[in-house]
């Protein structure tokens, strides 16, 4: 049995409809589909956190000058994620980024779990994407006052910039700000790499 | 003559709140949303509402699940960490040029924003879509209303009914209560949502005698036909005939448009074939604002007599 199998959060598994309407499954054809004929430099992937981005304003005047996609999908886990890049969504394209934010959904699943999810969709984009970048963001805080999920949270960012500090192809974005030496890093070292 | 009678025999269960075997509706069955993810947002929400009941003196009250929460979210300008994020995407892709350079090769390059004129009443044009920064459906139609938003995602009748009889209508006196609830019951028939939905207007006019209560219609749902769709029809059509038996309550259906002659629904109206974007909500603003305002207008003497 591989480390996958035994770590549910990076099983590719996709959603199954109990609601009754298969929209979890049209998202997916549609992000397919929509796919073969676009070339977007940057992916965005992952759950509501991501899909709502889409939805505001911001996303217009920051991103989509930059030929950014969407594919996010609200209640999306990491095993989610994985499924539905294992099956379609990086077929027929090729960013130079991809910006990953997941794992907030993960119920049920340690941060160690999680952080496996996360690190499986990271290897998954380097297989299909070689030459891409991944950026993975943060998970927020949560819930009005201190509690176990911001606790899980913080750890999963813990464990996550632990793993790719010995990437070169991924690294955390936090959503604490002093991370702008890590803006200032990747200005120097990676600037010609993908004209 | 057979459907006539089924549908007597479910609209009187519907009202009389018992299903044959004079169970309770569980749809009109008051129920708190019980913590399982670990963050007690729900009650983290309701309590907060509660508290705004005690300060604001709205005129309009929104009640319901997503489609009411999301309607005052579309607005929010907080760039924040995102422009850290933008730095990094910059350096690794080509530098955008200028959106300002042409609008229309944005609308086509970008490819992410609609490009399809609206159906409804506001016409938006190719070009300007991009840099009017969207018709802000809550700042500019509901915010003068001095309209409260009471919206929970994921809220079914039950939850909303407990959210009512815990608070949320404690001191306040709206003139118009727009109840938007039901598509979240998945585990209930058409006629106990509808039976739900009843329950919550018959609430509100019972404990705010003054108030009219506008019911909003649910929306079809998914990309293709499917059961959902059905069941939120059906239900529609149960509230058409229940609504006016509450002299106070009147059913409004914003529903129409969404679904295409193909039998499909865009992502451009509802961008997860469920919860509506910008665009969408644009679309049912206006007939929901006119009738509003026609209610508040209807009411003057009141408003003079508190003005005074």
């Amino acid at each position: 049995m591989s480390a996958e199998d035994s770590n549910p959060a990076a099983t590719p598994t996709p959603c199954v409809d109990t609601q009754g309407d298969g929209r979890w499954m049209s998202l997916h054809n549609h992000f397919v589909s929509n796919s073969k004929d676009k070339e977007p430099d940057v992916l965005f992937v992952g759950d509501s956190l991501v899909q709502l981005l889409h939805q505001f304003e911001v996303w217009r005047e920051l991103f989509s000058p930059l030929h950014a996609l969407n594919f996010g999908v609200g209640g999306d886990a990491t095993q989610h994620v994985l499924w539905r890049l294992s099956n379609g969504e990086l077929a027929h394209i090729s960013p130079k980024v991809v910006v990953l934010w997941v794992g907030t959904n993960n119920h049920g699943h340690t941060a160690e779990q999680t952080c496996g999810g996360i690190m499986a969709i990271v290897q998954l984009i380097k297989d299909k994407l070689p030459n891409a970048q991944t950026v993975i963001l943060g998970l927020l805080p949560r819930g009005k006052m201190p509690n176990p999920l911001r606790d899980r949270n913080a750890r999963v960012n813990k464990l996550v910039q632990e793993a790719v500090s010995s990437l070169p192809h991924a690294s955390l974005l936090n959503h604490c700000y002093h991370q702008m030496s890590l803006i200032v890093a990747f200005v120097c070292l990676a600037p010609l790499e993908f004209d | 003559m057979d459907i006539a009678i089924t549908l007597c025999v479910n609209v009187y269960c519907v009202v009389s709140d018992r299903m044959s075997g004079d169970e309770m509706n569980p749809a009109a069955v008051a129920q708190a949303v019980v913590d399982v993810q670990g963050d007690d947002r729900w009650m983290s929400q309701h309590t907060r509402f509660v508290l705004e009941c005690k300060d604001a003196e709205p005129e309009v009250l929104f009640i319901g699940d997503s489609m009411v929460q999301l309607m005052q979210q579309y607005e929010v300008r907080e760039h924040g960490h995102l422009c850290v994020l933008l730095c990094l995407l910059c350096c690794w892709v080509r530098h955008p040029k200028s959106p300002a350079a042409d609008p229309r090769t944005i609308v086509t390059r970008g490819r992410e924003c609609t490009d399809v004129p609206y159906k409804r009443a506001i016409s938006v044009d190719h070009a300007s879509c991009q840099f009017n920064l969207h018709f802000k459906v809550w700042r500019e139609l509901f915010s003068p209303l001095h309209a409260l938003n009471f919206g929970i995602g994921g809220d079914t009748t039950c939850n909303v009914l407990w959210r009512l009889q815990n608070g949320e209508l404690d001191n306040i006196w709206p003139k118009v209560a727009v109840v938007w609830v039901g598509t979240n019951n998945y585990e209930h028939s058409a006629e106990q949502v509808a039976g739900g939905i009843f329950a919550i207007a018959q609430l509100l006019t019972s404990r705010l005698p003054k108030t009219k209560v506008v019911v909003l219609g649910l929306l079809a749902r998914g990309e293709r036909p499917n059961p959902l769709r059905e069941k939120n029809a059906a239900v529609n059509g149960l509230l058409r005939s229940l609504l006016p038996q509450l002299g106070q309550a009147q059913f409004l259906d914003v529903g129409e448009g969404f679904v295409h002659s193909d039998g499909t629904i865009s992502t451009r109206d509802m961008f997860d074939f469920l919860h509506l974007t910008s665009a969408g909500y644009r679309a049912i603003a206006k007939p929901l604002s006119d009738l509003l305002l026609q209610i508040l207008e209807e009411t003057p003497e009141e408003r003079r007599a508190s003005l005074v």
